[in-house]
């Protein structure tokens, strides 16, 4: 499974000179599966890259969101190949008691915050609640589950069949009103996702020192993410959604932190980092019950 | 070990942060929480006790009737709320470890989800009734 981050700032985009080196596009992730298929996970404005940097050829694509937060959809209608008759996207995201998926999705691509409706996109697009159970995309199984955040939200797990997994958790608090570092692990918000997997991109917004101001707006301190990342024992952890007001000199010193932080927490050395627009992995495959590999970058 | 359904961490984090008695129990209704407050009204902790089956659970703590006669565990309101997706309230005595009884009002409502019912919560008082004096 190849890896790739697009954009991995949360909230709003951040573009500018502070923030060049870790980037300034919302939530976007690409994975491309052992047999070539392509998942877009979330389509914050990364996805446009994204999308610029597919062939203009005819293609079949599946877009995962985690919600509907804009930060996570409004690359939609900025995404090349959603204006080709020849693609085919299906969307997938989380269910909700008062409206259906396109619906949601719909009072965005709709005026007269967009200057074209979904009916009038060219490409032949779908859009599926991600059933309760897991479910197959070419070689990989997919799982989703609901995870502590603010409105319906989704984390996902992918494991290919090259036996690489990745799981995608970029909006969580785990840790509101819980003890991370001694709940049982059944307790713990989207644990089962994250559990060995070779990869963990998971919600690092805050530093340690921010998070009492924010307590409960759905993302996670350092601490609270390398912690829940320590138990749930991922190959790699990327933390993802950087604050739109942390500057690239800023999250220098969340990485330093978050090294410390990891190396208190008995982690081995490099196996976590601050998530960089660009960046690019790839997962390696794993024989189940040997011992972990780490992912080249 | 699987995981729990988001819905009841959700409210086993809520019920960790309240002063008011509390029970959680999942859909097939297993007690799987209660909280600091519960445990002092019982007086046993949950960490002490751990998870207990549907038909456990009524008989170590009672509860009683009126007349000291032991409620029938499906007219619980726990069991109400778990197994018909109704709240469902009642007014009883339980039993702490050390022998105690204690009257109580009960609430119990369900835990409904998009995929239905994931258990049930409830919570206690003492009770306005026995004890002649509001909330």
């Amino acid at each position: 499974m190849d890896v790739k981050l697009w954009g991995t700032r949360g909230s709003i985009p951040s573009p500018g000179p502070e923030t060049i080196r870790y980037g300034g596009n919302t939530s976007c992730v690409g994975v491309t599966l052992s047999d070539g298929s392509l998942l877009a996970l979330d389509a914050g404005t990364g996805i446009r890259n994204l999308g610029l940097a597919l062939a203009a050829e005819p293609a079949r694509l599946h877009i995962l969101l985690t919600h509907l937060h804009l930060d996570h959809i409004q690359g939609l209608v900025f995404f090349a190949p959603a204006f080709r008759a020849q693609t085919e996207i299906v969307i997938w995201g989380p269910a909700s008691p008062e409206a259906s998926l396109r619906d949601r999705i719909g009072r965005y691509i709709s005026a007269p915050l967009s200057p074209v409706e979904v009916r009038e996109l060219p490409c032949d697009v779908s859009f599926r609640h991600c059933p309760e159970t897991e479910w197959e995309i070419g070689p990989a199984r997919i799982r989703a589950a609901s995870v502590t955040h603010r409105g319906p939200t989704l984390g996902y797990r992918i494991d290919d069949g090259d036996h690489s997994s990745l799981a995608y958790i970029p909006d969580h608090e785990p840790a509101l009103g819980a003890d991370l570092a001694t709940l049982d692990e059944d307790w713990i918000s989207g644990f089962e996702l994250a559990r060995g997997a070779s990869m963990l991109i998971h919600d690092g917004q805050y530093s340690d020192a921010e998070y009492p101001e924010h307590v409960g707006w759905g993302h996670s301190s350092l601490t609270h993410a390398l912690t829940f990342a320590r138990r749930a024992e991922a190959d790699r952890t990327v933390l993802f959604h950087h604050d739109p007001l942390h500057s690239d000199d800023l999250l220098d010193l969340h990485a330093a932190e978050s090294r410390r932080c990891w190396t208190n927490l008995g982690g081995v050395e490099g196996a976590v980092e601050l998530a960089v627009e660009g960046a690019e992995y790839e997962l390696p495959s794993r024989v189940p019950g040997a011992s972990h590999a780490a992912a080249t970058a | 070990m699987t995981q729990r359904p988001l819905e009841l961490i959700l409210a086993r984090n809520l019920m960790s942060a309240l002063s008011t008695p509390a029970f959680l129990v999942d859909e097939g209704g297993v007690l799987v929480f209660y909280n600091e407050a519960a445990g002092a009204l019982l007086g046993k902790r949950y960490e002490e006790l751990g998870t207990v089956g549907p038909e456990e659970w009524g008989s170590l703590f009672g509860p009683f009737d009126d007349g000291g006669e032991p409620i029938p565990y499906d007219e619980l309101p726990l069991v109400v709320a778990v197994r018909n997706g109704r709240p469902a309230h009642a007014d009883f005595e339980i039993r702490s470890a050390d022998g105690a009884r204690h009257t109580v009002e009960v609430s119990a409502f369900p835990i409904l989800t998009a995929h239905g019912s994931q258990g049930a919560i409830a919570v206690f008082w003492p009770s306005a009734a026995k004890n002649g004096s509001g909330h």
